[in-house]
């Protein structure tokens, strides 16, 4: 770490968007319009599982204002399927419908209005097949499979002997728990506007990762890299609803048949027909001595993907190395089967795998510390990795210390001297804790280019998506700490792979971590050649010159940046430009291993439930976030808190409802996400601060982390404030009640 | 959404005469907080709107001989933040300053909500408490109807072809009453209402009213369980009594619940009872 004072780096200084966001001014996909853009709207198939008979579209081409009709008879000369890892999903419903919902046809019109006018008119004809829904009809495979079987994936990772391992052990615990579908709800669902041309496609798109679509329109059109442009104006949130790529080739597809540019912005109730979070049922054996070392785990999860597999092989994987959780075992077997079924695709969300994990693995350590008579805390205390140990081996060790961090937050909540205040009779309240790490990052591939103007003012290039984390702030705040510039000297810009360096993804947690690090490095690399300009130009040796706000010194005499530029271009005019390239080779030493860092998770609640009604209220939650080092502790802090928000609604409230393959709450009032008046009372983030990221300034990735925590917390303090364990979320107030009434009954 | 025409309509007697002459081609449009979302949704294909909004004085909310008299345009903030509501009506104005959300109560109005009958709603079952009428204008002239008469089905009311509300009026509860309504639950709307009103007359209840809204398809009073509160004494009806418990009773068994998003038949009634007792014993307190 740099010995100099950090000028801006650590401060929580106002998002630099702030203003343009506020004021209404911020463009986002939606707001931007080409010159004889149509409009697009779907045709959805209102079957869960079908074979298509026909689709006839005459009426809707037909009819004055609609430019044209896109089936799958019309993906000619161009690949029919894209996905991340497979290259399973049409583009549009090709034979086969999935899911309600599928897209089996698309409109471009003159406006929306005629557009749906048109979607009316298009007539399909299916023949019915029995819809897969739910893990036991996609294991029992009666019917005919969902693809060419139902099982997406398998995944196993494994040490030392776990079963055999159980019968040594003073006792041994099992359990099973269940986790819904969720919804993403990003406040813009997905939209794009795609132009179509014979040698250049060029897409704005509500995408976290444009570089990995601007690859897979490529592919599906056949262009070159170069041929095909992604712009990501500002988007409404993501949380991993808008990573890979989702409804761009369509859009695309859609022009090129129109032969113009095509917006397509989706609904609330299309954007959950496209993509949502893995239900999953998980199963956990554990080996425990008498005096509650954890010896031995066993533990299989199975997950809902859906009817294609966007991204459920990485998230199968995540999810069986996540279950086990924060502790050592001796001994472990840890198998995920990702199954398909015909609902709604499932991808990436917010922590793949994590909070599902979490929910079985941390409700299981309370069970256990319940039936062991000893405090939760210290049962985590005396299993927990320590820091320089394998979580999971042959992978990277976890440099974090996990228990002493858990032990102070417990402190300075209450943990060991609470006691439930009584308010009336049929409230009862108690606490609840939770802890996961989770192997996050992604790869650690990301560029950067940062252009310091001839008026000492600077530009940064980097390819990461501002999707509200505030990426933009805290990567503006490592250019102007690098380039020794004040804040409001430096824009960084948005994406756009015509203009920005190659950056994987915006997701993993990793933006401030890997694209901070090419911001970082690129802009130490400007600064290096200012350095030497300097030194040139005061005629000494670079290490005597010093940078600071702007301008360059020594011996007393100073000369402003952009004179300095001038005197290297020798005039007005020119830049000097700054370039990093990220790899797993990066010299720091720090991301030649898996993951690039360790994702720490830690949540402490207190709840209070109406024991007559079954409502669960969250008085007091405390999450912890580890973010190495905090370049801007009030965003971080404002991502904790707003993923602890978002764990809250599948804890309480969320789960997609499917009736005989149909959603039953596609919408807002009927699928329930919290609202300001579910926030606690008390709601706190507590930061770890510790420099021991691989990010720069010792920084590493937040923002997922918080949301793991939540309902393993809550359902623990629900079970310490009554003794029911509940198995299933989300703890709506019907099950809670029955869950108590049962307790009772017992 | 299909594009319609919007018609503005200067009384009620024009905005009758459009909605006879479109038939079931036009619709009455207040706030739209519901209309929008159902022809949004493609469940209300209409072609033509009439806005009661313009009608002159539709948005008053007055006082008609000691009655309440709320028009149709009146918005549940307008309703809400009106002073005689907030002196006179202290329980209507609590309740409005509840329905849904601040979108919602902005632009929504009491009228289109009970003209809406959307069976998972506040107003219906406040009112029962009352005796509250719907001012109606249609080709023969003006009518009232009763508030427990108005909502027949679920989205259904008792308004004839070209019938207009044109306000909710509302008596003042008789003296010696004291009213409660709780409502319950997670989603956007509620799961379940529950008024008591109690007349108290030398400590003992004269006079009982139980409406319950959300539960089933039509708010509804609940007579059986009313009918065992009389008689008794105010002091004595807290959440533990006895007493209280058997009116709850009863009014779970009336509940006419139905299995939903919002909970099976078996847990509804069990709310019922709950809420039913607690609103009891909030009004008598």
């Amino acid at each position: 770490m740099s010995a100099r004072a950090f000028s801006t780096v650590g401060q929580a200084v106002p998002r630099v968007d702030a203003e343009e966001k506020t004021s209404g001014r911020a463009k986002y996909t939606t707001d931007l319009a080409l010159p004889g853009m149509a409009y697009a709207k779907l045709a959805l198939s209102p079957l869960p599982h079908a074979r298509i008979v026909s689709i006839d579209a005459s009426r809707a081409r037909a009819l004055p204002g609609v430019y044209a009709v896109l089936t799958a008879a019309e993906l000619t000369g161009m690949e029919t399927h894209y996905g991340s890892d497979r290259k399973d999903r049409p583009i549009v419903a090709m034979g086969k419908v999935r899911f309600e919902g599928e897209p089996i046809a698309a409109v471009a019109a003159v406006d929306l209005a005629k557009a749906e006018e048109a979607v009316e008119l298009i007539e399909a004809e299916y023949e019915e097949l029995p819809p897969v829904i739910g893990l036991e009809a996609a294991l029992a495979g009666e019917s005919e499979p969902v693809q060419e079987t139902n099982v997406c994936h398998r995944y196993e990772v494994a040490w030392g002997d776990a079963a055999g391992a159980m019968a040594a052990c003073d006792h041994v615990f099992e359990d099973t728990f269940t986790f819904p579908m969720v919804y993403h709800y990003a406040m813009e669902p997905h939209a794009v506007i795609a132009d179509y041309q014979a040698d250049r496609l060029s897409v704005w798109s509500s995408a976290q990762h444009p570089f990995l679509v601007r690859a897979e329109l490529a592919r599906v059109f056949r262009k070159r890299l170069d041929q095909v442009r992604v712009v990501v104006p500002y988007v409404g949130g993501g949380y991993g609803s808008k990573s890979y790529t989702k409804i761009e080739p369509l859009a695309a597809a859609l022009s090129r048949l129109a032969g113009r540019p095509v917006r397509l912005a989706l609904s609330v109730e299309e954007a959950m027909k496209t993509v949502r979070r893995h239900a999953t049922r998980a199963t956990i054996r554990t080996g425990v001595q008498a005096d509650g070392t954890f010896v031995a785990r066993e533990c299989r999860v199975e997950l809902d993907t859906g009817a294609y597999t966007d991204n459920g092989v990485r998230v199968t994987e995540r999810a069986a190395d996540r279950l086990p959780g924060p502790y050592r075992f001796e001994h472990l077997r840890s198998e995920a089967v990702g199954l398909f079924t015909n609902t709604t695709p499932a991808g990436s969300f917010r922590s793949i795998g994590g909070p599902q994990g979490a929910w079985a693995c941390e409700s299981h350590t309370d069970n256990i510390a319940h039936a062991l008579g000893i405090d939760p805390l210290e049962l985590r205390l005396k299993n927990l990795v320590r820091p320089g140990e394998e979580l999971l081996r042959g992978r990277r060790r976890l440099e974090a210390d996990l228990a002493a961090p858990l032990a102070e937050v417990a402190r300075g909540f209450g943990w060991h001297d609470y006691e439930p205040v009584s308010t009336a009779p049929h409230l009862k309240r108690g606490v609840g804790m939770a802890c996961a790490v989770a192997n996050a990052g992604a790869s650690p591939i990301s560029g950067a280019f940062v252009r310091l103007h001839a008026d000492g003012s600077a530009t940064v290039h980097v390819g990461t998506t501002e999707i509200g984390q505030g990426s933009r702030s805290a990567l503006a705040q490592i250019a102007a700490e690098e380039l020794r510039l004040p804040l409001s000297s430096v824009r960084v810009i948005a994406s756009d792979t015509d203009a920005v360096p190659y950056d994987r993804s915006t997701g993993a947690s990793r933006s401030t971590t890997l694209a901070g690090l090419a911001v970082h490095d690129a802009a130490a690399d400007a600064r290096a050649q200012m350095e030497d300009a300097a030194a040139r130009y005061f005629e000494t040796f670079a290490e005597q010159v010093a940078l600071a706000e702007g301008s360059a010194s020594f011996e007393g005499e100073s000369i402003s940046y952009g004179a300095l530029i001038g005197q290297v271009f020798g005039g007005a005019g020119g830049e000097i430009v700054g370039r990093s390239a990220i790899t797993p080779d990066h010299p720091s030493g720090k991301l030649a291993e898996d993951p690039v860092f360790w994702e720490v998770s830690m949540g402490f609640a207190e709840v209070e439930v109406d024991t007559e009604t079954g409502r669960v209220r969250v008085l007091r939650y405390t999450s912890v976030a580890d973010p190495g080092k905090a370049i801007n502790p009030a965003q971080v802090e404002g991502q904790d808190e707003g993923a602890a928000m978002q764990g809250v609604g599948h804890t309480l409230f969320e789960e997609m409802r499917y009736e005989e393959g149909q959603l039953m709450n596609p919408n807002l009032i009927d699928y329930r996400v919290p609202t300001f008046g579910d926030l606690p009372d008390e709601f706190h983030t507590v930061l770890l601060e510790r420099g021991d990221g691989p990010g720069p300034y010792g920084a590493k990735g937040v923002g997922e982390g918080g949301i793991v925590a939540v309902a393993p917390a809550v359902a623990n303090a629900l079970f310490n404030a009554t003794g029911a364990r509940i198995r299933d979320l989300p703890l709506t107030p019907e099950r809670v009640w029955r869950a108590l009434r049962e307790t009772n009954d017992a | 959404m299909r594009p319609f025409t919007l018609h503005e309509p200067t009384s009620a007697a024009e905005a009758s005469a459009l909605l006879l002459e479109r038939g079931e081609a036009a619709r009455l449009y207040a706030g739209g907080t519901e209309l929008l979302l159902a022809m949004k949704g493609g469940f209300l294909p209409c072609d033509h709107l009439v806005n009661v909004k313009t009608i002159p004085g539709m948005d008053a909310v007055a006082l008609d001989g000691g009655a309440l008299v709320i028009g149709a345009a009146a918005t549940h903030t307008a309703i809400e933040s009106a002073p005689i509501v907030r002196e006179r009506f202290p329980l209507v104005a609590q309740v409005e300053r509840r329905v849904a959300n601040a979108r919602v109560r902005n632009v929504g109005t009491l009228a289109g909500n009970l003209c809406f009958a959307e069976p998972h709603s506040d107003p219906a079952a406040l009112l029962l408490l009352y005796d509250a009428e719907a001012v109606v204008e249609g080709a023969s002239g003006e009518r009232r109807i009763s508030i427990a008469d108005l909502q027949i089905a679920p989205y259904e009311t008792a308004l004839e072809p070209g019938e207009v509300m044109t306000a909710v009026r509302i008596s003042p509860l008789p003296g010696g009453a004291r009213a409660a309504y709780l409502k319950f639950g997670i989603h956007h709307r509620p799961t379940i209402g529950v008024g008591a009103m109690l007349r108290v007359a030398e400590g003992v209840v004269v006079e009982a009213r139980l409406s319950l809204g959300s539960v089933p398809p039509v708010a509804r009073r609940l007579p059986e369980a009313e009918a065992l509160l009389l008689g008794e004494r105010a002091e004595h009806l807290n959440a533990e009594s006895s007493a209280v418990a058997e009116v709850a009773d009863a009014a779970a068994a009336q509940a006419d619940a139905v299995d939903d998003l919002h909970g099976s038949t078996e847990y509804k009634r069990h709310l019922v009872g709950v809420f039913v007792r607690r609103a009891i014993a909030q009004a008598a307190a």
